[in-house]
């Protein structure tokens, strides 16, 4: 279903994606994780047509995003990381928008935007505007809109931050039946415990490059650890942990010399 | 030199010297690409600025007395430089870093300093441009009365003067915070929002709305009347100090000189009061609105059936929400109506143009009055909208644009000019075809028609924006070159259209028929070719 073949994306002289290469194929759930600015979002945000790639091939349900672009943005569904929407209009207009720009009927988006509404318990927000939103509210809103026209392949970037226990069990399910249902999930995040109990394949991206592609039983043979966010540490090289705690500690705590 | 007033007025000096670096790079980096535009827009405006001065200081050759001179100096200054500052108050009135510094130790006054210099730097650059010639051409003032000071008159005047910018700018502010904080009500704190207009509107009508013959033979009356207003105080503390002290006028001088002083002195009670309070105003401005409803309904909308793409209609239902709620584009219509609507009153009140002009036609479709002020207000409303709808502050959310699968991008501003028909276009061309068939009858829908086609088209040939899309462009506070000359050349051609048609009138009757059927039914066609095509 996703086909990334050398896909590179340079800023300047920076790398921000460095040439790689994966497939995920339809019905799976992989979890693309990554230390901070690893170049997780902005790979996701190559794989949508968001950002143009420096070079390198993609393909996403079958359509070839240089030469297919309008098919391919048909059948993806994305949440980006960063809540960011028309303030000025409710929620129901914000789904009506996104309804139409997906060309689905009037009525069809009638009908899934009641439904949706009542099931992410936002009935009594439904006209008011998003700019009174919480950023949970504004979550559950993108999560709606991305999920609104049925596509075969889901991008989520952080997609549950801010969201509330229920709402996250919920969610992990909902994904999990879609994926049933053949829907394919590329899951971006750095919250582990979600990662590991919801993807079957993890892929960790360090400094542009993927350094790790494999069940998640695989990654703990591999590296020898039981728990994920341990066998992230070790793969991303992240040393002097506690060195860097015993520092942190000092520049906290410290007195200025008049005190 | 600016820390040392902000500590001595209460305010965190490190704090204040941060913030204004801080909200400078950010308008820098916003600018960032659009540098020489800014740079030239600027210019543009002190140039407008500067030509409206030399209009002030003519009255110099017609030998008018002090008070005289320094009263029209100051209220055009007063008036240009409110109108020219009001979409500048968002600044103060909704600045969009509030959230990002609300929590930290940043006091109210400090934040409400940082926002209020970043308002008067650009009002003292305007100021300087609306009164450096005036009081240079002071020096040249002879009445009987004048002084041997007048010839420092730029030294008495060009303090007074920037005073008076200082005095409307903060009555603005003040007029403005205390509604807005009287109101806990979101939509009657728009209302005092927009309330900002009636002030520096206040300023010259009084003055323009007197006859012009009652003006003449009450010279003296009307003159005791103005000095109630303003400008008329800050024109007496002028006169004290350049005219002789031997005539009858000083005592009144005397106390509009004192009026002046004290006002602007007193406004720094309420200035200081808002600064104290200022955190929990912008608090309210971060209330939720928007009353939830009861029970979730859901219909097809009626219009939505008329659409044949749901990218068209997408984008129409999103810029016809814009129009309605967002403060910059509302801003912009608000402003254009009231434009025009202000000097509509003064041409008719002056007798520039009778009102009668409205009435007056050469031929069945041919009044250049009624014409003439359809496209005036229809094509400034148009533009107003479409020069301001290509931005937003929610500009970040166009990504939900970009990431859809558009047919056409195109469609996306067929949209915004179908709401741009619908709720601007229709309204005016109803309103003006309503008075043309109280004029004429039902013919009345012939002397609409040449101006409606000019709106149409002005719709149409608008340059959409960079991106093609609406809403997807950061809000930048300068004047938009293409737009102005896009009006300029709309307003050519509505003058072109309504020559042609005199001109045929002026050869025959039945040429002017021809010319008319050809301009309005070629007008027509070229109009659903252009805007059915592809483009």
């Amino acid at each position: 279903m996703i086909h990334v073949s050398q896909l590179t994306k340079e800023y300047g002289e920076k790398k921000a994606v460095d040439d790689i290469s994966f497939e995920v194929g339809k019905g799976e759930i992989v979890g693309y994780l990554g230390p901070n600015g690893a170049g997780k979002s902005t790979t996701l945000k190559m794989l949508v047509g968001l950002l143009e790639p420096t070079s390198g091939k993609i393909s996403v349900a079958g359509y070839d995003a240089e030469t297919e672009l309008l098919e391919l943005k048909q059948h993806i569904g994305y949440v980006p990381e960063e809540a960011q929407l028309y303030e000025h209009l409710t929620l129901i207009e914000h789904l009506q928008l996104m309804g139409r720009l997906y060309h689905l009927a009037e009525e069809r988006i009638s009908h899934k935007i009641v439904e949706f509404v009542k099931l992410f318990e936002m009935e009594p927000q439904a006209n008011q505007r998003i700019s009174s939103f919480s950023q949970g509210m504004r979550q559950k809103c993108l999560i709606m809109s991305a999920l609104l026209h049925n596509p075969e392949v889901l991008f989520l970037d952080e997609p549950f931050t801010n969201l509330d226990v229920t709402t996250v069990t919920f969610m992990k399910s909902l994904l999990q039946r879609l994926a049933d249902l053949g829907k394919t999930i590329l899951y971006c995040t750095h919250i582990l415990e979600v990662a590991e109990t919801l993807c079957p394949r993890i892929m960790i991206i360090n400094e542009g490059k993927i350094i790790a592609d494999a069940p998640v039983t695989a990654l703990r043979q591999q590296t020898n650890r039981e728990a994920l966010n341990e066998i992230f540490v070790q793969l991303t090289e992240t040393t002097g942990i506690a060195e860097k705690t015993e520092a942190a500690l000092r520049i906290v705590t410290e007195t200025p010399p008049d005190a | 030199m600016l820390e040392k007033i902000a500590a001595k007025l209460g305010a965190c000096p490190i704090q204040y010297k941060l913030l204004l670096q801080t909200d400078k790079t950010l308008e820098e980096r916003a600018l960032e690409g659009k540098q020489g535009l800014s740079k030239l827009s600027l210019s543009l405006t002190c140039a407008f600025c500067f030509l409206i001065s030399i209009s002030s200081a003519l009255p110099v050759f017609f030998h008018v007395n002090v008070f005289t001179y320094a009263l029209i100096g100051t209220t055009t200054s007063m008036f240009m430089v409110g109108l020219w500052m009001l979409p500048y108050f968002d600044l103060l009135l909704s600045p969009i870093n509030y959230p990002i510094i609300a929590h930290t130790p940043v006091s109210s006054r400090t934040y409400f300093l940082v926002k209020l210099t970043q308002i008067l730097k650009y009002a003292v650059l305007l100021l300087g441009c609306l009164n450096i010639f005036p009081s240079l051409c002071g020096i040249f003032l002879r009445g009987d009365e004048a002084s041997f000071l007048c010839y420092f008159f730029p030294i008495f005047y060009l303090p007074i003067a920037f005073m008076s910018g200082f005095f409307a700018i903060g009555v603005m502010t003040a007029f403005a915070g205390y509604l807005t904080k009287l109101y806990a009500i979101k939509s009657l704190r728009k209302i005092a929002k927009s309330a900002q207009f009636i002030l520096p509107m206040l300023f010259p009508l009084f003055f323009y709305l007197i006859p012009i013959d009652f003006l003449k033979d009450n010279y003296e009356a009307v003159i005791k009347w103005i000095s109630v207003f303003p400008s008329g105080w800050f024109a007496g503390a002028i006169s004290i100090m350049v005219s002789t002290f031997e005539r009858p006028e000083v005592a009144r001088d005397l106390i509009l000189a004192g009026v002046a002083f004290l006002s602007t002195l007193l406004l720094l009670i309420p200035l200081r009061s808002i600064a104290k309070t200022y955190s929990k105003y912008l608090a309210y401005l971060m209330e939720s609105g928007g009353r939830p409803k009861d029970t979730l309904r859901m219909r097809v909308p009626f219009l939505a059936r008329f659409f044949t793409s749901s990218d068209v209609y997408a984008s129409f239902r999103l810029s016809a929400v814009y129009m309605r709620r967002d403060r910059h584009i509302l801003q912009q219509l608000v402003s254009s109506a009231l434009m025009v609507g202000l000097m509509t009153v003064i041409f008719f009140v002056r007798g520039i143009y009778p009102i009668e002009w409205i009435e007056y036609h050469y031929a069945i479709g041919l009044s250049p009055g009624l014409t003439g002020l359809f496209i005036f207000l229809g094509v400034s409303l148009v533009f107003g909208f479409l020069s301001s709808v290509g931005s937003s502050e929610h500009y970040k959310a166009s990504w939900m644009l970009k990431l859809a699968p558009l047919r056409a991008q195109s469609d996306l501003w067929r949209g915004v000019e179908i709401a741009t028909f619908i709720y601007l276009v229709l309204p005016c061309t109803l309103l003006f075809f309503i008075a043309a068939t109280l004029f004429w009858g039902a013919l009345g829908i012939l002397f609409v028609l040449p101006g409606l086609l000019v709106m149409l088209y002005s719709v149409i040939t608008y340059p959409k924006p960079e991106s093609g899309l609406p809403l997807s462009e950061e809000v930048i506070k300068i004047a938009n070159m293409t737009g102005c000359l896009a009006y300029g050349l709309s307003m050519i051609a509505a003058g072109a259209l309504v020559g042609i048609q005199f001109l045929a009138r002026l050869l025959h009757v039945w040429v002017y028929v021809g010319v008319y059927c050809i301009i309005v039914m070629g007008g027509l066609i070229g109009f659903i070719y252009h805007f059915t095509k592809k483009r």
